[in-house]
């Protein structure tokens, strides 16, 4: 194992991200901190209690992972896209870097900037009174988790897109729509019958919740299908990523 | 028999259905300056990338230093510095910084980093550049980091696909005086070049390629016997005479 060049990869990486802390860091704050007033304190002020959990503490666990997932994409997609784009690829490539290395110091680069983002969130949650914390290794195996996932998908994104507008098609048409339609404001059973079985196929939904379960002790789906899922996304997307890098595909002519 | 620094095989190169490098065998002995010359899309640069990694490799076996740059990767990797024609580098990277990261890719501790830097921005003249980005340098500085990025691990074989492309007279010089140094201290060059007079200059060797394939090989001696120039041999072995 290279750990100096792996090292390497994942501080550039990180350099770089401080290197635009604006767009990267305070970006999602901000608009973390809007939902986290808006929807938490202004409009959930105005709600009652659900699930026995005030609805700031409700709201809080779904802001926080689209935030961590959304870094954890955006880090990965543009670090693969601009690398491609910019020909760095080529600096590691003719390194004595393997390519587990290689797709390694990816993910953990965008698994640093996506825990950035939820800790500054996480303090600023803090400040609204929306942080509580019912079984904390579950909320690390689904922080980790739901990052690493989104890492690999970031990864994959990054070698397919052919334009920096394609970098975002991911993101605005799946992980946006799917992050509000997976219960970040609602129970499923605030949902017509018919919605509530079209959200049990809803990834999202399992991450928002078991993320909420490990902050505020509630919870809507199986967990165990929640853990399954991430697992097996991990262990998949990963398999397929190793799978790219192994072959050149996009990568290597 | 030493073990020589370079040692192709019977390399083929397909990009789909065309074929770009067509079964080249070629030998680099220890501390050889080898020309590499042919025309454009001769498969120059494909050879070069399938040795240093960045294509993937047909058939054929690539060996450097006696360790084969598929199988023996990593050690092969080490053996290897290239500077590749256009600039693949992160634009926005302060020089200092751009050259300690491709240290630490070939595992070079911090210390041993910081000291190879110093000696490589003191080399190639950069000190009072280290702060800037890379964008924000001239085509000559630009060409000075690469080939100071490409020594950083102290490679004991060099690749240079065109390193003076777009450069002025005066560091063309400067790079010759630089190489002639590195070549003195023992270190195997391989070079391409559209120059021939910078290639007869500096290289013992020369190979010419041609439609993916060798067509001639020998010591600069015995390929320039009898007085002959080397841009008069390189048309007649591209077969670009009559063109001219």
């Amino acid at each position: 194992m290279n750990w100096i060049g792996l090292y390497t990869l994942i501080r550039r990486e990180v350099e770089r991200t401080f290197r635009v802390v604006i767009q990267t860091i305070f970006s999602p704050l901000i608009s973390a901190t809007l939902f986290i007033f808006v929807f938490g304190t202004v409009v959930g002020g105005r709600i009652d209690e659900i699930g026995g959990v005030p609805y700031i503490v409700f709201v809080f666990p779904g802001i926080l992972i689209m935030n961590v997932l959304t870094s954890a994409f955006s880090q990965a997609s543009s670090t693969v896209y601009f690398a491609k784009w910019a020909r760095t690829i080529e600096e590691l490539l003719v390194a004595p870097l393997s390519y587990f290395e290689i797709m390694f110091g990816m993910v953990l680069s965008a698994v640093v900037r996506a825990l950035t983002v939820g800790f500054v969130i996480m303090l600023v949650g803090m400040l609204f009174g929306a942080v509580s914390m019912h079984t904390f290794p579950l909320f690390i195996f689904y922080v980790l988790g739901v990052s690493i996932v989104f890492g690999l998908l970031g990864i994959i994104t990054g070698l397919l897109a052919k334009s920096f507008e394609q970098l975002n098609i991911l993101s605005t048409f799946i992980i946006l729509p799917f992050s509000f339609l997976g219960g970040m404001f609602y129970t499923l059973d605030m949902l017509p019958p018919a919605a509530q079985k079209i959200a049990l196929w809803n990834p999202f939904f399992y991450f928002v919740d078991g993320v909420r379960f490990s902050m505020a002790g509630i919870h809507d789906s199986n967990l165990y299908i929640g853990a399954l899922l991430i697992t097996t996304l991990v262990i998949g997307l990963g398999a397929v990523v190793w799978w790219i890098f192994y072959t050149g595909w996009r990568i290597r002519e | 028999m030493e073990t020589p620094a370079l040692e192709i095989i019977d390399l083929h190169k397909n990009y789909g259905t065309t074929v770009a490098v067509d079964g080249i065998s070629l030998t680099l002995p220890k501390g050889a300056f080898l020309g590499l010359l042919g025309p454009n899309g001769a498969g120059k640069s494909t050879t070069i990338n399938c040795i240093v990694g960045v294509n993937r490799i047909t058939s054929g076996t690539i060996k450097t230093f006696g360790l084969d740059v598929e199988h023996d990767y990593r050690e092969s990797r080490k053996t290897i510095g290239i500077a590749p024609q256009e600039f693949n580098i992160d634009i926005f990277g302060k020089v200092e910084k751009l050259l300690d990261y491709a240290a630490g890719y070939y595992g070079m501790r911090k210390a041993e980093r910081a000291i190879r830097v110093e000696e490589l921005l003191t080399q190639f003249d950069l000190q009072k550049h280290r702060k800037k980005a890379f964008m924000q340098l001239s085509g000559g500085l630009k060409r000075r980091v690469i080939l100071a990025r490409a020594l950083v691990h102290n490679p004991e074989l060099l690749i240079l696909d065109e390193p003076t492309a777009g450069v002025d007279v005066e560091l063309r010089r400067e790079l010759w005086k630089y190489l002639q140094q590195l070549s003195k201290e023992g270190k195997t060059i391989l070079l391409t070049s559209h120059y021939l007079e910078e290639v007869e200059l500096l290289a013992d060797r020369f190979a010419f390629i041609n439609g993916g394939k060798i067509v001639a090989e020998g010591s600069k001696e015995s390929m320039l016997a009898g007085g002959k120039k080397l841009e008069d041999v390189y048309l007649e072995l591209t077969g670009k005479k009559d063109v001219v």
